[in-house]
């Protein structure tokens, strides 16, 4: 199987990513979803029409015809879990569809047989540019969410314990990906001189 | 760039059209256009020989060295290195 042009594993991936694309929407359709259900419900407390008790946690076991589940959820959903949770995962998703949006394009173009465009090599860019932003918002979200609980308090049942995660392998396909662009920019330099070349 | 493409001039006076040197050359017009307009980033021998053979020139008749800002910019940065 090729890997450029028509019916190559381009063209395959570029199909994969269609669908990724909509999964990743249907995800942050679900987050803010989630993100609304959560203020309704905040305001319904907060005006008394709810009790507060639908938010409180709980441990047990689920049990019905051919399934058994177990839930452990002490803290509930407080909303210094919540927060921090819907957040994170706002910018994971909203990443994630930048770069799918932009590997789409790539593969557009690897699937027409001309990689060495100049605009794959912003593409690439922009890609590893919204890596490194989703990793470094971690980091800003763990802490913010450390902050949120030094002024506020742990949630009463929650176990959090923090530690500084540095996804190594997010760095190092960051760096690979800064090469690759411009491992593209001289690409489409050179095409553009061979195409100007009488 | 620096360099300027006279093929006007030599076919102005071997009143010549573009469309009969390409015939000669065997070089499309859009490429000629390109060579013609100065927006071409090189010439192989192989059409530099044509040209010069079918106009009955020297490449020199075709092709003129002129000083610009960015050859100026060059110079001053290997003086400095």
């Amino acid at each position: 199987m090729k890997a450029l042009g028509k019916g190559s594993i381009a063209s395959f991936m570029e199909v994969a990513l269609k669908i990724t694309a909509v999964v990743l929407w249907v995800f942050l359709g679900c987050v803010a979803a989630a993100a609304l259900a959560y203020a309704v419900l905040n305001g319904l407390i907060a005006a008394g029409a709810v009790s507060p008790d639908i938010l409180a946690g709980e441990r047990g076991r689920v049990e019905g015809s051919g399934f058994e589940a177990t839930f452990d959820m002490d803290s509930g959903l407080a909303w210094q879990v919540v927060a921090p949770a819907l957040l994170s995962a706002l910018v994971a998703i909203a990443g994630g569809l930048i770069i799918v949006r932009r590997l789409l394009k790539l593969f557009e173009s690897f699937r027409s047989g001309e990689p060495f465009r100049k605009e794959n090599a912003t593409h690439l860019r922009v890609i590893w540019i919204t890596m490194m932003v989703i990793e470094l918002s971690r980091y800003a979200i763990m802490a913010l969410t450390g902050l949120i609980i030094t002024a506020f308090g742990e949630p009463s049942g929650a176990d959090m314990t923090f530690r500084l995660n540095v996804d190594l392998m997010t760095w190092a396909s960051i760096l690979v990906l800064i090469v690759l662009a411009e491992v593209f920019r001289e690409g489409a330099r050179l095409r553009e001189e061979q195409e100007l070349t009488i | 760039m620096a360099i300027r493409v006279t093929l006007d001039r030599m076919l102005l006076e071997r009143r010549m059209s573009l469309t009969e040197l390409c015939d000669r050359v065997g070089i499309t017009l859009a490429n000629l256009s390109i060579l013609k307009t100065g927006k071409a980033k090189a010439i192989r021998f192989s059409t530099l020989n044509a040209l010069c053979r079918e106009l009955a020139c020297q490449p020199g008749d075709i092709l003129s060295w002129e000083a610009s800002a960015e050859d100026e910019v060059e110079e001053q940065e290997m003086a400095a290195e």
